[in-house]
């Protein structure tokens, strides 16, 4: 009985502690990076919503220039609405398993490539007819945008990679300013080679043995 | 020296009687009968895809990938994948009934967090972490001790006279999934501070008409009065930052919870949520104690409610058990069942046939794509409209919180008019005009302003003066040199009305 008293007071103790870990490394935003137990003891269920929705598509093309949805069809799985579950994938890390997936488990001429479309429009689009009308006061003139966001081989890997519509545009936004664009034109990248600061050391001076200087040429 | 001694002891005899008080389970067992059907529902909904999520003939990303961890859960072949699904689910279900509880709740709960981990992208989210917290603390309580078939399968063995009185029980459990709740609350309000634009209701705006969840034309119709959003976003970090500090205050806890069970119930009808607050709500029910649970019997007894009702389903199960040979024991029982639904979930995903391979004597076509369709999606690099940089323009009177707060098309000599448009994030820094054009076209005011590229909004501020006469008017928005939208405004009243202007003094 008194041990399982001090189990439960070791039980407790300990989730309260975690929950305790989350939380403050939440708000101080501090040892969480990489971390995937940290999923569990942090509650960021607000992190924010783009203005423009999206969707991905994606289209395969064989050797003769044919085209083909790269779409389930047994049906695509619709986890919480009806939106497919690969438009949910927003760090990328499904979409070439699920090329792979669909092109493997599917009949059909050998694909050559595959492209990764997003398809972008402002949110406010989403707004019902009714409340267009009553909002708006002006035609609903709704524009889908598509960005090429990478080019695969069958089985999903990519061939090229571009930066997704939302960060390209921020990206454009800022080289908006001709005063940045002018500052990274005469910026130089410089990785120096031919000095390495540890052989400096004035220890390593005298006790190496290949390279008593220093340089290091290659 | 005499104080401090006194009240340390007071201090550990309070956190002792907080979470080691004992109490019959009441509570605990009300959300071991609710969370976990709640949870079942976006399981068994899976079930038909358990192939293409969890297992090696499908596309299942695990969260630690999102982590940059690697995939250390092991991936099972679909077969057996399926037959641990069934396991859960059967698990899970026996834990609703409380047959063989403890060993459900120790089978399920490992097995749920182990799929949900398989499936970042579709499976796992929030409520899903809050029922493996949920579950892992229900396996290690005495949950069982009422309302389940444990319960009753005991009460037969032991005797119906010893049972009378209800079994008392340490109260930690319940008190943890309070302190969860806690945290759960204090977390998101973290992030919602810490969220740019949240208190302007920008963000609640753009979530509302967002189509990732299920159905919300609630939401849809409430993200078109920002003030609205601007006011819920205030009430809702002021309620989750307080519900720690009035969760165990004897009138504090009606207003937490109460506002709590108001709160999730908005989350459905404006963000299209069901899982989430139902999961949410059955955990409430660990702030249940036993004399709640007295005073709520008293008054079902009162109303003179047929409960003896909801024992019917576990007096069934358990008569049902104990039609099994003596020598078998219950929890033989449990695990020939579990075996015997793995294989049926085996079966059964063979039946289902997911891909299509036996019912079409081979693998489904791709569909093909029409070459100019495909084309223009691949080819296509179209700069943004001009518009599409603006979310919404309106004209009105007052605003609040910086936000337009009432739309208005009349207005009277002396009355101040607010001309606002919304811009849609991210864009550039932009020049924004707001023209003043009467109703043959001629514009006789016009003015603008730098809108930086962090600006979600910008105002225009106009005061009716007697330079306009009474008639029609349209306040015309334009950015990059192109007209945006309009809006029609009437000018009523008499300008001799206005007050004269003060002599201006210059020296």
């Amino acid at each position: 009985m008194r041990l399982k008293r001090w189990a439960s007071v070791l039980f407790v103790t300990c989730y309260l502690l975690s929950l305790t870990w989350g939380t403050a490394a939440h708000a101080l935003k501090f040892g969480l990076c990489g971390n995937t137990l940290s999923y569990f003891v942090v509650w960021d269920m607000f992190c924010g919503w783009a203005a423009y929705d999206n969707r991905t598509h994606i289209v395969g093309e064989d050797a003769k220039g044919n085209y083909y949805e790269v779409r389930e069809p047994w049906g695509a799985f619709t986890p919480f609405g009806n939106v497919d579950r690969v438009n949910y994938d927003v760090s990328n890390n499904l979409i070439a398993r699920h090329i792979n997936h669909v092109i493997s488990h599917t009949s059909h001429p050998e694909i050559d490539r595959v492209y990764v479309v997003q398809e972008i429009w402002p949110k406010q689009f989403n707004v019902p007819a009714h409340l267009w009308s009553y909002n708006f006061h002006e035609p609903m003139e709704k524009l889908s945008y598509f960005h090429l966001k990478s080019i695969c081989t069958a089985n999903g890997s990519a061939i090229e990679l571009y930066p997704d519509w939302f960060n390209r545009q921020t990206l454009l936004t800022i080289a908006d300013n001709p005063r940045l664009q002018q500052a990274s034109r005469e910026a130089k990248p410089y990785y120096n080679t031919f000095f390495d600061p540890a052989a400096n050391n004035i220890q390593n001076r005298f006790q190496a043995t290949s390279d008593s200087n220093g340089l290091i040429t290659n | 020296m005499k104080s401090m001694q006194t009240r340390r002891p007071a201090l550990f005899s309070g956190i002792r009687e907080f979470f080691f008080a004992e109490q019959a389970p009441y509570g605990i067992a009300l959300v071991r009968m609710f969370l976990p059907a709640v949870a079942l529902v976006p399981m068994i909904r899976r079930f038909g895809r358990v192939r293409e999520l969890f297992s090696t003939d499908g596309a299942p990303t695990q969260l630690f990938e999102l982590f940059g961890q690697g995939t250390p859960l092991p991936i099972l072949p679909p077969s057996f994948a399926v037959a641990l699904y069934g396991i859960m689910i059967f698990a899970l279900i026996c834990g609703v009934f409380g047959f063989r509880t403890r060993l459900a709740f120790l089978i399920g709960a490992p097995l749920y967090t182990y799929f949900n981990l398989l499936d970042a992208v579709s499976t796992m989210t929030k409520y899903s972490v809050i029922t493996s917290h949920v579950l892992l603390i229900l396996a290690f309580s005495e949950c069982h001790l009422v309302w389940s078939v444990d319960a009753v399968l005991k009460r037969w063995k032991d005797g119906r006279e010893t049972s009378a009185i209800p079994p008392r029980v340490p109260v930690w459990p319940a008190r943890l999934i309070q302190i969860l709740f806690c945290f759960v609350y204090f977390g998101a309000a973290i992030t919602k501070i810490q969220t740019q634009a949240f208190f302007s209701g920008e963000q609640l705006r753009y979530w509302m008409l967002s189509n990732w969840n299920y159905a919300n034309p609630i939401g849809e119709l409430m993200a078109t009065s920002t003030p609205l959003l601007l006011i819920s976003g205030y009430i809702t970090v002021v309620w989750e930052i307080s519900f720690p500090f009035l969760a165990w205050r004897p009138i504090g806890r009606y207003f937490a919870l109460g506002v709590g069970m108001l709160f999730h119930f908005i989350t459905w009808l404006s963000l299209g949520l069901w899982i989430f607050p139902l999961i949410c709500l059955s955990c409430y029910l660990a702030f249940l104690m036993e004399r709640d649970i007295v005073a709520i019997r008293r008054f079902v007894h009162r109303l003179r409610l047929p409960t003896s009702l909801l024992g019917l389903p576990r007096f069934a199960i358990a008569r049902a058990i104990e039609m099994r040979p003596v020598a078998i024991p219950a929890s033989m029982l449990w695990l020939a069942l579990a075996t015997l639904v793995a294989i049926g979930a085996a079966e059964a995903d063979y039946r289902i046939d997911l891909y299509g391979v036996r019912s079409n004597n081979g693998m489904m076509p791709l569909k093909t794509l029409d070459r100019e369709v495909a084309l223009a999606m691949i080819n296509n690099s179209r700069p943004l409209r001009e518009k599409d940089k603006f979310f919404s323009f309106d004209i009105g009177s007052m605003l609040v919180g910086g936000q337009l707060a009432n739309r208005l098309t009349e207005y009277g000599y002396g009355d101040t008019i607010i001309a606002q448009c919304n811009i849609n994030p991210p864009h550039e820094d932009l020049w924004i005009e707001v023209a003043i054009e009467d109703s043959k076209a001629r514009i006789f005011d016009s003015s603008g302003q730098f809108v930086t590229r962090d600006s979600l909004w910008a105002n225009f501020v106009y005061q009716t003066g007697s330079k306009m006469a009474p008639g029609d008017y349209w306040m015309i928005l334009k950015s990059g040199g192109k007209e945006i939208s309009r809006r029609p405004f009437k000018l009523t009243g008499d300008p001799g009305s206005l007050p004269p202007m003060a002599p201006m003094l210059t020296n």
